[in-house]
């Protein structure tokens, strides 16, 4: 029998409280990896892509349009390598419940800006990018609605009218497109810019925001302070950030998620370290006798802390990976279900390994005091006891 | 057997010091459990409170048909020439008919907490605008002049966003406002809004004489039913109809949805990882009084007053638990200021409101979590075999 035998057979020896400690880990471990992925699903639009492309919009606010004649210009400064406009179509179908996301823009410059976000067989790619009516969907979209190829739908826009006096645009469905590692949500629709913007009542020939690629991205800075002052003193000044920078300024908008789930998760953890600690403590007081016979039969103190010590990290980690497993069960499951709503649910590499870290803590922060307890016993008086 | 009960409950209560690790740990992680309940509650029931409450019943909205939000509605000069002239709405004193039509556009302002940038509602509306508010009251300063650059702004922005104060400056865009005043309607949502004259936002903002919405007072609740009529016979017409209140409460329904689709899992698994230490707590304090225990059974007690005293143990624990969960919460969150995007793509303003009904739920988990926890240590207690006794 060996000491890992023995730290095995003290965690269970009862049972019951083994495994209810297990499960109370196990739900903080729960509640950790689901919230986790929540939040990268809420920041998921700051990535590495993100923050090497820059973003233009209308420096009041990104729901007031820029006038068209900024696009070529934009095209002009130095350091610009590909500028794609687009405009919000606000675009629902059927009844304006069923929202769908959804931008007028110009096809080439845009699948240049997002070649990674968006990818397209080539003979797709060629139809849209010839098709005035065309369309391109995203996969989990084209799902939500049960579209494919070769379908005409009508989209209706809750904030544009079309000349016929319609809220319509007659679309065709001319590709689905996919990303290309998972990573990037494709709940969204493009059409083209000009097809959209020839048949609209009013506002015509502006677009709310240009996403720029610069030919280095040490340019960034330059070139948006180049942009920004091209246009200053005019009706219309621009903001121009990186794209990472404006999707948390926009998801800071929600109110501080971030916050929100710290609370939770430390209100869940703060549960487990008082119910672990104390019943730690409680389980090793208990077995005050026994730890004097085992340094009576000449173990050390040192290795009856180390013992004790395993004793909560084995606990811990077993119901920590139980309910990170779950966790990511349940991410798996939910990202399905939220793909139209909530893109790119689902664990990552760091929160794994924060979880691992939080077990190790948590295992040797439950496991000292009770370790130091047990290190401390005296033969003489644990077994005078009786 | 009912004094025998009481007897041996409180010899259980009495105990509970010497436990008081396990015990202690037990109150504190249900008083967790039911802070992170009543906070996502307190959220929930804070923002409903201010969209709801800013709507009521004998104001009318016209918006675009199909448009949903203000915000994408377009609303004509000619559309608001016929709805004058419909029925149901409400005279002012000067003969008029009490009509608003507005236009809100977003601008930027910096919340004092983050210091981020975030969407502001900029409404433009005319005379009657404040009259269809109902609780509208000029805390500080006057209403804006026709005409001018001037605002006023809501209680809540003063509260949540920099550079708001009484006749400070302030550039909006490319333009120059001053603030000329400062309102209040209660505590809804249009304190989370910037006033100031429809003429100025439709000249600056490049809107031609079009709007986003009518708002009319009616005569009465009733009268919607009469202009809902007359616009739909009206062929020039293509809007929608509600009532005000039946608008917000359509707009505040998604985000408090979210927040408690969010609150109440979350504090159900909590509740299970809580329920495992109330278990493990009761546990070891049935084992700690075995000896105790099959005593009282030796000199002729009864196993249901074992049972009893265990199970009260459990719920007197729990609802401590319960108590400082909510007194807590009470005390940290109630009141506190927050802001997230409403439907209308701009900030809303509201505060966090523990309401008694919550409580009560909270109260209700924490004693649930109790029962369970304590039910089967209980059943232990009450079984245990005399010769206990001769337990170590």
């Amino acid at each position: 029998m060996n000491d890992a035998t023995l730290i095995r057979k003290n965690l269970f020896r009862k049972r019951l409280r083994a495994i209810l400690l297990m499960v109370s880990i196990l739900v903080a471990f729960l509640i950790f990896g689901v919230l986790g992925a929540l939040q990268n699903a809420f920041t998921a639009g700051t990535g590495t892509a993100a923050q090497e492309r820059l973003v233009t919009v209308n420096r009041i606010n990104f729901t007031v349009a820029l006038p068209y004649a900024y696009w070529g210009r934009i095209q002009q400064v130095e350091g610009v390598r590909n500028a794609a406009p687009a405009s919000w179509f606000g675009g629902y179908y059927q009844e304006p419940q069923n929202f769908v996301q959804s931008f007028a823009v110009d096809p080439e410059t845009y699948l240049e800006a997002y070649p990674n976000e968006i990818v397209l067989p080539p003979e797709e790619r060629a139809a849209w990018l010839e098709g005035r009516t065309c369309a391109i969907v995203g996969r989990a979209l084209a799902t939500q609605y049960g579209w494919s190829t070769g379908d005409r739908i009508p989209l209706m826009s809750n904030i544009w009218q079309n000349t016929d006096g319609s809220q319509a645009w007659e679309l065709d469905i001319c590709g689905v497109f996919d990303d290309t590692e998972g990573t990037y949500p494709t709940n969204y629709l493009m059409l083209h810019y000009e097809y959209f913007n020839e048949s609209l009542a009013f506002g015509r020939d502006s677009f709310h925001w240009i996403t720029i690629n610069t030919t280095d991205p040490a340019l960034n800075d330059q070139v948006s302070q180049e942009i920004d002052a091209l246009f200053a003193n005019s009706s219309a000044e621009t903001s121009t950030t990186t794209e990472a920078a404006f999707n948390e300024a926009f998801m800071e908008q929600f109110g501080n998620i971030g916050l929100i789930l710290t609370w939770v998760i430390g209100a869940a953890f703060a549960t487990i370290l008082m119910i672990v600690g104390t019943t730690m403590v409680m389980a090793v007081n208990e077995r005050t006798r026994e730890i004097a016979v085992l340094k009576t039969l000449g173990f050390t103190a040192p290795r009856i802390f180390r013992m004790v010590l395993w004793e909560s990290l084995l606990l811990s980690f077993l119901g920590g990976l139980i309910g990170l497993g779950l966790a990511s069960l349940a991410a798996a499951a939910a990202s399905g279900a939220l793909a139209g709503f909530l893109p790119s649910f689902g664990l990552s590499l760091t929160n794994v390994v924060t979880a691992l870290v939080l077990m190790a803590a948590l295992g040797i922060v439950t496991g000292l005091l009770p370790a130091y307890n047990a290190m401390q016993v005296r033969i003489s008086e644990a077994l005078g006891k009786i | 057997m009912l004094k025998q009960t009481t007897a041996v409950t409180l010899l259980n209560l009495r105990s509970i010091p010497q436990r008081w690790g396990m015990s202690l740990a037990t109150v504190l992680s249900i008083a967790l459990v039911v802070g992170v309940l009543l906070g996502f509650m307190a959220m929930a029931s804070g923002f409903r409170a201010t969209v709801d409450g800013a709507g009521s019943d004998d104001v009318a909205i016209m918006l675009r048909g199909g448009a949903m939000a203000e915000m994408n509605s377009n609303v004509s000069r000619d559309d608001v020439r016929l709805v004058e002239i419909a029925p149901g709405i409400a005279m002012g004193d000067d003969g008029e008919p009490l009509i608003s039509s507005e236009l809100y556009v977003v601008a930027d302002g910096i919340k004092r907490t983050t210091q981020t940038r975030a969407n502001l509602a900029l409404r433009g509306l005319g005379r009657h605008g404040p009259a269809l508010r109902p609780q509208f009251d000029m805390l500080e300063g006057r209403m804006f002049e026709p005409g001018t650059a001037e605002l006023v702004v809501g209680e809540s922005v003063l509260r949540e966003f920099d550079g708001f104060e009484l006749g400070q400056s302030i550039r909006l865009g490319s333009n120059e406002w001053t603030v000329v005043g400062v309102f209040s309607t209660g505590g809804s949502v249009f304190d989370s809004e910037i006033w100031a004259d429809l003429g100025v936002i439709q000249n600056l903002y490049d809107r031609g004489s079009s709007v986003q919405t009518i708002r009319a007072r009616l005569t009465s609740p009733e009268a919607i039913e009469a202009l809902s009529e007359y616009v739909e016979n009206e062929p020039r017409l293509n809007l929608e109809v509600l009532s005000e209140r039946a608008y917000f409460a359509r707009s505040a329904g998604g985000t408090t949805n979210l927040i408690m689709f969010l609150g109440w899992p979350l504090a159900f698994a909590m509740a299970i990882g809580a329920l495992a230490g109330a278990w493990n707590a009761m546990y070891a304090s049935v084992d700690a009084r075995t000896r105790e225990l099959a005593t009282l059974r030796a000199i002729g007690f009864g196993g249901f007053p074992a049972f009893f005293a265990a199970i009260t143990e459990a719920l007197v624990l729990a609802f401590a638990g319960g108590l400082v969960g909510a007194v807590a919460t009470y005390l940290l969150f109630d009141g506190v200021s927050a802001s997230t995007l409403g439907s209308g793509f701009t900030q809303v303003v509201f505060a966090f409101a523990v309401t008694p009904d919550a409580v009560v739920q909270g109260v209700i988990l924490a004693l649930i979590v109790g029962f369970l926890g304590g039910f089967i240590p209980a059943i232990r207690a009450a079984r245990i075999p005399l010769l206990a006794v001769h337990n170590d």
